[in-house]
């Protein structure tokens, strides 16, 4: 009886999961498996679709060899992880430290929805409008930066083209990532502790936990899975970032900024058409992505598991001697 | 035991009071300044909407408004090709059907990994996920390839329908679900005789309500925003979209017209900001899921 | 899954043609003997409908069409227009739009010509013969610049599948009243010899920047203003024998930027930003001589800046000849192989000719040049040197000078030999590399490296 009814069930669970495969059956599959294919092949040029006549027939792996030794591969990647490391960084400490603050059911934050509002507007703004926005402010000879330096005499020799230096360049990059995202993490992680049941807060108040043990021992836990939500995210559109290196130095100065998306467009549609290339190029950050994500679920996930069952116990004991309590009353 | 934790408050009391305000007074300042940070840049291009061209060059950035800001946009659409309201018209009609379709179709692919325990949905999970780590990049060509074959080009649809299989959404639904979700609501539901699709409409969609309202906005905005697939797919000036129509602001005609250039920019975003102040209510309240669990 | 497609989308056609087959008679009863015709290539003969799918990066080519049509009221086509920004996936789109014969026109601008006239695209060009322009006669008549063809010609069978309507020969653009403090004249004349004009070498151009400097002015606003000028008058193109080639003059520019900057002769600006429009204005510390470029560039870029409120310069220029000769930018109006299959060549043709050929007093060059298209009332440098001949430009802006002067003889010398389909994102990748150098961050000899990596893995030309 018991089994029947877990079977019948089980069948909303393909249905209701048929949509999804469906979009993603018409929309996706036919070109990612395009791109699979021309990984093998080496098709080039603009305007040049036969992919079939340039099968690497005798050396299948020609363009991943390629790829792994080009310099300019290695460099993307490198600039990709510092990029993403050193604005997740800073990103995840300050949306933290916002939602601290702002699920502290003490010191009651006023103006919370109009701080959290601001927080998140940078996110709005078309990527293409901050790009632009931000190289307005470092223009050289004339712009805001350097009059501002020149002012605050920190330029004594005149104005400094700022951005010809890697490392400036990489900096801005980085701000603008952190400060347009700071904002929607911390929303989710907002969103995920308003989804934690009071009662738990409840208890950690009656068991007398301070607000940083609260913070620490209740909140972190509870929204553990959110907080992996925001960390493996942030890796796979961190690994994939393009807008904002693009738009804002087109990956330069030097190739400072270009990150390895921005290394697989210029070799697909910049001058050079090296469609297969690219492709295999694609696979291995695929590769890359799944190998980092499938770490940080494998790190994260059991601790989390246990410490969920752990926390629903807690929960359970709570409730009943909450219950039992209210019965002796 | 009720008189040890009086104590207990008391003394957090005591301690408290001080560093509590040393610490609003922190949180407030560093809160204000984030938030300045965050509209300064909507501020400059608001102010340099209502400046000249002249004016703009001479100083880039200036905190207060002129008065050029209909001229701007006099020039703005003398030239024929910018055209705000069908650019808000086919934006609106993508971002609000591409949302619609991600949020409806995402919490139900998430409700099934939730809730029902079917043979594949681990293995399912797993694919759900490693769908969201294709880098973007690496589809473009082949479906573009697709597009112009099946002649789908220039077909808002395109920017709509595949919004249905939104994987980061789905994992986000589900994070969220697995630890807010109380299975007892859809057991006694369905003692009650209610029907799978009706307890997931009525009864789990409304649970979900902090979520998909973050979710929606977060894909209403990635969707008036997108640029780069409509770019390539879209060709005729009927069809385009917003960010298209401010990307024709980078163009040669309007290479000069810097006034111009930021008043177009601040059309794209202000229909934009009232969409989201009118969602934000969703995240400013926080609709607690525990009121609704009560 | 390609094969796949292919058998489906044959079966397809094969069912079509079927179907095609058993109504054929039926609808066409009445001229029964001409089946056998019609159903060979029926596309051809007919087009299917009459309309011109022109697809361009600016709103230009699509006005020109638009007075042809109003000129000729008995053109009965409809032509779609598509408009991208050349940083608006121009490129992407259209070709993909080519590879599935849905453009029948379109615009390539010079940055991106090559690509389309001899390039990976060319196969989809269709010849002017083809379309049935009289290619030899109407060019000869018209006197188009030679580089205009040389550029336009695909080198696979010869044929002409591209032509511009404007002629970009490049000169010196300066102020007078630099000139006049500096040397005491500001005659065109004396400054083309004071800056070596035409001299082929940059020697007199050096020591006129030293003694500009002497008087507290730069010569040019930024080492791009130069790169036109260099990167025009090498020998030889990037590529040589499919390898990557620095020509000396090019590799040139590492120490003309860095002498440049080094002795303070220019604001250090870049092309297309605040600060170089300041220098056009006058409004900079330091005053710059001038900028090298084409009619294009006083006409739409400087004009406009010049005359703007704050600007000192409304009618303080003067052209004269830059030392070594050059083009830069222009349009190029092409047709598709398609267009050409599906039946609209004809009409196509007519339009083409209109743009880029015709050289009678009521042809569009002719307006463009004497500056009655737009009603601007300036003249623009245009592609046939019968129509240059018999116009003038002689804006205020220039003080009266009619700038046809220079820039006939200009068009002329300007070099479309050197070019490659590659040259948009290797001169990118090279004056990156070149701003390094002269930012003092690497010696020329790793920019130079550098260099050779990126273009060799990024677009795949092989290198020494």
């Amino acid at each position: 009886m018991k089994k029947r009814r877990a079977y019948d069930y089980a069948k909303y669970g393909y249905i209701f999961s048929i949509p999804f495969v469906l979009a993603w059956l018409i929309f996706q599959l036919y070109p990612i498996l395009y791109t699979l294919v021309l990984g093998f092949s080496g098709l080039k040029g603009a305007g040049n679709s036969d992919w079939w006549g340039a099968m690497l027939w005798s050396e299948p792996f020609k363009n991943f060899i390629t790829v792994l030794h080009n310099k300019s591969f290695k460099n993307a990647f490198l600039n990709t992880l510092l990029i993403w490391g050193l604005n997740f960084t800073p990103q995840i400490m300050l949306a933290l430290l916002i939602t601290a603050w702002f699920t502290n059911r003490r010191s009651k934050i006023k103006g919370q929805g109009f701080y959290k509002v601001m927080f998140y507007m940078p996110n709005i703004i078309t990527q293409a409008t901050v790009a632009m926005l931000f190289a307005q402010l470092f223009l050289y000879p004339k712009g805001v930066i350097n009059d501002l330096f020149i002012s605050l005499h920190i330029f004594k020799d005149g104005p400094v083209d700022m951005l010809l230096s890697k490392n400036v360049t990489r900096g801005v990059v980085i701000f603008i990532q952190t400060w347009m995202w700071y904002g929607y993490t911390a929303i989710v992680l907002i969103s995920g502790v308003l989804g934690i049941s009071p009662e738990l807060f409840e208890a950690a108040e009656v068991d007398g936990a301070n607000q940083w043990q609260t913070f620490f021992k209740v909140t972190i836990p509870s929204i553990k899975t959110m907080l992996l939500f925001t960390l493996v995210t942030s890796l796979i559109g961190g690994l994939n970032m393009f807008d904002i290196p693009k738009l804002f130095r087109d990956g330069g100065p030097d190739s400072a900024t270009t990150t390895t998306s921005l290394y697989i467009y210029n070799k697909a549609f910049q001058g050079g058409y090296l469609y297969g290339e690219a492709s295999a190029a694609s696979m291995i950050m695929f590769a890359i992505i799944v190998f980092l994500s499938s770490l940080v679920f494998y790190l994260l996930r059991d601790k989390d598991e246990v410490e969920l069952r752990r926390l629903i116990r807690k929960q359970e004991k709570e409730y009943k001697r909450k219950a039992k309590m209210s019965r002796m009353m | 035991m009720s008189n040890s934790n009086l104590q207990l408050t008391m003394d957090g009391r005591e301690k408290g009071n001080v560093g509590n305000i040393i610490l609003k007074v922190i949180i407030y300042i560093l809160c204000t300044f984030l938030a300045i940070l965050s509209i300064l840049p909507f501020w400059m291009m608001f102010v340099n909407a209502t400046r000249s061209t002249t004016q703009i060059q001479a100083t880039a950035v200036s905190f207060l408004p002129s008065k050029y800001l209909f001229s701007n946009i006099g020039i703005l659409t003398s030239k024929n090709m910018f055209r705000p309201l069908v650019g808000f018209f086919n934006s609106f009609i993508v971002a609000a059907g591409a949302t619609t379709l991600a949020v409806y179709f995402s919490s139900l692919t998430a409700y099934a990994q939730v809730v029902y325990e079917w043979k594949f949905k681990n293995a399912f999970f797993s694919f759900i996920m490693a769908v969201m780590m294709l880098p973007g990049q690496l589809t473009l060509i082949g479906f573009l390839q697709m597009c112009y074959k099946f002649n789908l080009t220039n077909n808002l649809i395109m920017l709509i329908l595949p919004a249905i299989a939104a994987p980061s959404m789905v994992f986000f639904m589900r994070q969220y679900l697995v630890p807010s979700l109380p299975i007892e609501i859809v057991h006694s539901a369905r003692i009650d005789g209610a029907r799978e699709f009706y307890i997931f409409n009525r009864i789990v969609l409304p649970i979900m309500k902090p979520a998909i309202a973050t979710q929606a906005i977060f894909s209403f905005v990635g969707s008036w925003n997108n640029l780069f697939t409509p770019m390539v797919l879209i060709s005729s000036p009927k069809r385009y979209t917003m960010p298209m129509m401010v990307s024709l602001l980078r163009a040669d005609i309007y290479k000069t017209e810097f006034g111009s250039i930021y008043a177009g920019l601040t059309l794209t975003v202000l229909p934009l900001i009232i969409v989201y102040l009118l969602l934000s209510k969703y995240i400013v309240a926080g609709v607690a899921l525990g009121s609704v669990k009560g | 899954m390609k094969k796949f497609m292919a058998c489906a989308l044959s079966t397809c056609m094969v069912a079509a043609t079927l179907v095609g087959c058993e109504k054929t008679p039926a609808v066409n009863t009445g001229d029964g003997g001409n089946n056998g015709d019609g159903d060979n290539k029926p596309a051809v003969s007919e087009p299917k409908d009459k309309t011109i799918e022109l697809w361009a990066f600016t709103d230009e080519v699509p006005k020109m069409v638009e007075k042809y049509q109003a000129a000729n009221p008995d053109f009965d086509w409809k032509v779609n227009v598509t408009i991208k920004g050349t940083g608006d996936g121009y490129q992407d789109a259209l070709d993909q739009a080519l590879m599935n014969n849905q453009v029948d026109m379109f615009a390539a601008e010079a940055a991106f010509v090559l690509k389309y006239a001899q390039g990976d695209m060319a196969k989809f060009a269709g010849a002017y013969e083809d379309l049935g322009i009289d290619v030899a006669g109407k060019t000869a008549a018209a006197e188009i610049a030679p580089y205009t063809i040389e550029i336009g010609t695909r080198p696979s069978d010869g044929k002409l599948v591209g032509l511009g309507y404007q002629a970009t020969g490049g000169a010196f653009i300066y102020r007078r009243s630099v000139a006049k403090a500096t040397w005491g004249d500001d005659d065109p004349a004396f400054v083309k010899e004071k800056i070596g004009g035409g001299s082929g070498s940059w020697d007199k151009y050096w020591d006129a920047a030293e003694e500009l400097k002497a008087k507290g002015y730069g010569i040019c606003s930024g080492d791009g203003d130069m790169w036109h000028a260099i990167e025009n008058s090498s020998d030889k193109g990037w590529i040589v024998d499919d390898k990557l080639y620095i020509d000396p003059k090019r590799e040139a520019f590492f120490d003309v930027s860095k002498k440049l900057k080094d002795n303070g002769y220019h604001n250090d600006t870049q092309d297309w930003t605040d600060a170089w429009y300041a220098d056009m204005k006058g409004t900079s510390e330091k005053d710059v001589l001038g900028f090298f470029g084409p009619a294009w560039l006083i006409n739409y870029v400087i004009k406009p800046q010049a005359e703007s409120e704050d600007a000192v310069t409304a009618t303080d220029w003067a052209v004269t000849e830059s030392p070594i000769g050059f083009f830069w930018g222009g349009t190029w109006v092409m047709a598709s192989q398609a267009a050409i299959d599906n039946g609209k060549g004809e009409a196509i043709a007519k339009l083409i000719e209109y743009i880029t050929l015709d050289d009678s007093e009521a042809g569009l060059q002719y307006a463009w040049a004497n500056g009655t298209f737009d009603g601007s009332g300036v003249g623009d440098c245009v592609a046939s040197g019968t129509v240059m001949a018999k116009s003038k430009s002689a804006p205020d802006l220039l003080a009266g000078q009619n700038m046809f002067d220079y820039f006939i003889p200009a068009n002329a010398s300007a070099n479309g030999k050197n070019l490659t389909q590659y040259d948009e994102k290797i001169n990118n990748i090279f004056r990156d590399q070149v701003r390094q150098y002269t930012a003092g961050n690497k010696s020329k000899e790793e920019a130079i490296e550098e260099f050779k990596t990126q273009v060799n893995e990024q677009l795949g030309i092989a290198i020494d």
